[in-house]
């Protein structure tokens, strides 16, 4: 056994680490995705307490070993590549903490999963208004990580905008929080928001309190697809109407066929209130689709649901070939204009932009990807205010470019908030923009 | 840590370089002239700042900060002067950089929804400028006329309309930014979620201690088809607090939810004189629910029915924007009207656990009869931000100091039942005291790195938001001294 593992077995039990070579499999080639190079971590750590999680950090602290920082594994090869001594995970820190069904808020341990946590709100008919990657598996540490939410950003904003406070585990060891359990708080910095996209490399996150929403009476989709010109002026007339939708994403023709949704482009509008609105909303905009020559459909109950399911899930799931996902911007009045010029780099590439907010993501099979042709998409995003950010991609194309594209003015500043969190640089380093 | 050297700055060659920068009507430099910035909407503390420069651009903001960096001069951002916690207080021997001649709207992009403002620009204008095309800016403080978004984007501002729409962070999309060693950055941008940390969530709220935001990129919504506004009034407040719960747990969300107790109507009714709200009422709830018309509909028979259920004697409904202004009025008025009732008022805007509502009022009412005075509650009942009132006459002498603790008293219990010292108003130098009630050493730390990153020699607004043992005596002096040995004390 290796003098970390054995170190830190004395912490957490010997059942709670496990050394590289014995990771299971499937855990094991994922995170060796996130690896810079062939030398692996010494083991993995599943604390079962913040207590222990503390002492673990502390003593990688003291011991200049470089941390991992983890849930469950399910993004944890988006991001920088890293050279670590060793892995923690949070997934053993579970509990739900509180549930303050008249408060609208729900606090949680950081490993908790995202589909436990809406099985608990369901019951008493409230909701995570987040709609992250790998429901299934996505912790809710992780999803303050890597601030991943989708089409919901429309109507309940980012993950940002629904953390309302948190306790972490700093690079000292030492436990801190900030925020609180309430929804409306100005009392101190808003580390949150500085946590919230953060990648780990400030502090591993234990706990989080997040704002939650009550259940929709009624749900529908209208889903139009057709030419980029009437997809575009139908995205314009429904921003200029009355109508309020919580979704609505544009889809990229590849998208469109892969979902078997029609042909051409695709605009997909969720609507969630009572049901007379629901209905009055569908109608009006099916109408307008329909009078600029776009194919529409009406969609409800399971059909609805697997739908948004399907946009979530990867590209053709049957692949074999590697797969490629980007996170991008772009100003929401470029979207369809920039969508169709990305088609053009990668022809077959699966497109999703939120219209609302301009982000979105991009996902082509490995094989029709070089560089040059990710740089000349990231320049594209670039120049409608935008960016675009490699999550998924295989070690060596990483190893080739720089992942987060970056080219704003402020580096020297997140370079010093990191130094003056991690200043021994042992939390995740490297994952994050400027080497960070 | 330093200690504070009593010597008299020469104040000659730096108001001299100030000038160079803004000219000599930029800068405000006589006794009497100075005395408008002693203090902001927190009148109980004052000090003269000793020179006020008012730049018109980033590039002039970055220049008088550069000069201040050089001379190690403690600088203050101060926007209209109508914060409640002290924020824009001056400190002794101290610039004050105004910024209420950086009032342009620099551009609106209806299409993107975002509007980019400098920091002079008053709330209010954001949403006058973009209205006649189907739009407004939610964020909307009582002192809205007034108040600037600078001062805004420091406090994190929230507003009446907060429950729904968020408060002032969740509408900054991006800021540029003079930091205290005078450069320029630029954080966040037009879309959100940009690659890096997330500067401008951390920037927003922070009290003017990280730098000076000299431009701001808004988000600006879309005006709801139909608007109305509810008026109930109950016979006790824990009723009116139950109507509260019922309507949020009913699964509807409101654009605002108020609530104001009989001392406050009455003191509404003698000044506004709105007739509006039945002065034997022990509470008034104020509910403005927004959306499609088939929404608003339905939405109001559901809260009229609730409120009904908790014992309310009167609803009152307005649709048209002449009737709901005239309802919103009163609470509009509420604190200007406190200052009828009395010589002087003290608020405070510590926040709860909804659920924790009746609970609360109740202690707040034994308080202030152990104190002796009476306090008048105004809420936004929605998301359990209280702001009581304290009614007190400054000239007694130690009036002050008593009302002060109770208001401690009452934040105590705000955090007591797991709440927060401030909902909207910050900490400012009003409530830095009570931090350590909140935030334990190790927290406060944390937050101080941010600090460090940003300020590192302290020059940004020192004395704000976090304790310091000179000023806030034993709650301070168990934070140990070593533990912020880093950051500099002025």
């Amino acid at each position: 056994m290796t003098k970390i593992a054995q170190e830190l077995g004395s912490i957490v039990g010997s059942d709670a680490v496990d050394q590289w070579e014995n990771i299971e499999d499937r855990r094991r080639v994922e995170i060796a995705r996130s690896l810079k190079a062939e030398t692996f971590p010494s083991c993995i750590v599943y604390p079962h307490t913040e207590a222990e999680l503390s002492e673990v950090i502390a003593c990688a602290y003291q011991n200049k070993w470089r941390v991992l920082a983890c849930g469950n594994c399910s993004k944890i090869s988006w991001g920088g590549l890293v050279e670590v001594d060793l892995v923690v995970s949070t997934q053993r820190l579970n509990q739900l903490i509180q549930h303050a069904v008249g408060d609208l808020t729900v606090t949680l341990e950081s490993g908790t999963k995202f589909a436990d946590v809406q099985d608990i709100l369901g019951t008493a008919g409230q909701f995570l208004a987040l709609d992250p990657t790998a429901p299934e598996l996505a912790t809710m540490g992780g999803i303050v990580a890597t601030a991943d939410t989708g089409s919901l950003r429309q109507r309940y904003g980012g993950v940002r905008d629904q953390l309302l406070g948190m306790s972490f585990v700093r690079a000292d060891g030492q436990i801190a929080k900030a925020g609180g359990r309430v929804v409306k708080n100005v009392a101190g910095y808003d580390l949150m928001k500085l946590f919230t996209g953060s990648y780990g490399t400030l502090g591993i996150i234990t706990s989080v309190t997040f704002r939650v929403y009550p259940l929709p009476e009624a749900s529908g989709t209208v889903v139009l697809t057709g030419t980029a010109d009437a997809i575009a002026q139908a995205l314009t007339n429904l921003r200029s109407s009355a109508l309020v939708s919580i979704a609505a994403d544009l889809l990229s023709s590849g998208l469109v066929a892969c979902l078997g949704i029609g042909q051409g482009f695709g605009l997909l509008t969720r609507f969630q209130s009572i049901p007379e609105s629901v209905n009055q909303q569908s109608a009006a905009l099916l109408q307008l689709g329909q009078q600029l020559g776009l194919q529409g459909a009406i969609y409800s109950a399971g059909d609805e649901v697997n739908l948004w399911q399907k946009l979530g899930e990867p590209i053709s799931a049957s692949s074999t070939e590697p797969v490629i996902t980007c996170k991008i911007g772009v100003l929401p009045s470029a979207a369809v204009a920039t969508l169709t010029e990305l088609n053009k780099i990668v022809p077959q590439s699966e497109i999703l932009i939120h219209s609302g907010s301009g982000l979105g993501l991009l996902r082509f099979e490995a094989n029709a990807a070089t560089p040059q042709r990710i740089l000349e998409m990231r320049s594209l995003c670039q120049s409608q205010s935008g960016f675009l950010t490699l999550l998924e991609a295989p070690v060596s194309l990483k190893q080739q470019i720089d992942v987060w594209g970056y080219n704003g003015n402020s580096l020297n500043l997140m370079r010093s908030i990191k130094q003056q969190f991690d200043s021994k640089n042992i939390l995740n380093p490297n994952r994050f923009v400027g080497e960070i | 840590m330093l200690t504070q050297e009593k010597k008299q700055r020469n104040w000659k060659p730096i108001i001299k370089q100030f000038e160079a920068v803004v000219g000599k009507n930029g800068v405000v430099k006589r006794r009497e002239e100075l005395i408008t910035y002693e203090c902001d909407g927190l009148t109980s503390y004052r000090q003269r700042p000793d020179v006020v420069v008012l730049p018109r651009t980033t590039e002039q903001v970055a220049e008088i900060v550069k000069i201040c960096d050089r001379n190690s001069i403690p600088f203050i951002a101060r926007g209209a002067g109508t914060g409640l916690s002290g924020g824009a207080l001056p400190t002794e021997d101290c610039v004050l950089i105004v910024t209420a001649l950086m009032r342009q709207i620099l551009s609106v992009d209806l299409e993107n929804q975002q509007v980019v403002v400098q920091p002079g620009v008053i709330n209010n204008w954001v949403t006058q400028t973009v209205s006649g095309a189907g739009f407004y800016y939610a964020p909307d403080p009582s002192s809205q006329i007034i108040c600037s978004i600078g001062g805004n984007v420091a406090e994190n501002s929230g507003g009446v309309h907060c429950l729904k729409y968020g408060v002032t962070t969740n509408h900054v999309l991006g800021l540029k930014l003079v930091l205290p060693d005078g450069s320029i950055v630029d954080v966040g941008g037009q879309i959100p979620e940009m690659p890096g940390y997330d500067l401008t969530g951390v920037f927003v709220g922070s009290e003017g201690t990280l730098g000076i935001a000299t431009e701001v990129t808004l988000k600006i919504l879309k005006t709801a088809q139909s608007i109305c506004v509810l008026l109930a009034d109950f016979t006790s407040v824990e009723a009116a607090g139950a109507a509260v719960s019922d309507i949020i747990s009913g699964g509807i969300i409101p654009a605002g939810m108020e609530m104001m107790d009989n001392l406050s109507i009455n003191a509404v009714e003698d000044v506004v004189a709105t007739g509006c709200y039945p002065r034997d009422a022990e509470a008034i709830l104020l509910v403005e629910i927004d959306g499609l018309e088939v929404e608003v509909a339905a939405n109001k028979q559901r809260i009229a029915a609730i409120c009904k259920q908790n014992g309310a004697r009167n609803i009152t409904t307005a649709s048209d924007p002449v009737q709901r202004l005239k309802l919103w009025k009163g609470r509009k008025a509420a604190f200007a009207a406190a200052g009828h009732l009395s010589p002087d008022y003290y608020v405070q805007d510590g926040v709860i656990p909804r659920t924790q509502l009746p609970y609360v009022l109740q202690e707040i009412k034994y308080l202030g009869e152990k104190y002796g005075y009476r306090i008048a509650n105004v809420f936004h009942a929605g998301d359990g931000n209280l702001h009581p009132l304290v009614l007190y006459d400054n000239s007694i002498p130690g009036a002050l100091e008593k009302v002060e603790e109770l208001g401690g008293e009452i934040l105590k219990l705000c955090v007591k039942v797991g709440g927060s010292l401030s909902g909207e108003h910050g900490i400012g130098a009003d409530k830095r005291c009570y931090m350590p009630n909140m935030f334990s050493p190790s927290d406060l730390e944390a937050m101080q790195w941010v600090r460090a990153a940003f300020n590192p020699k302290g020059l940004a607004n020192p004395g704000k938001i976090f304790p310091t043992p000179r000023t806030c005596g034993e709650a301070a002096r168990a934070q140990s001294a070593k533990q912020f040995e880093t950051v500099e004390r002025f």
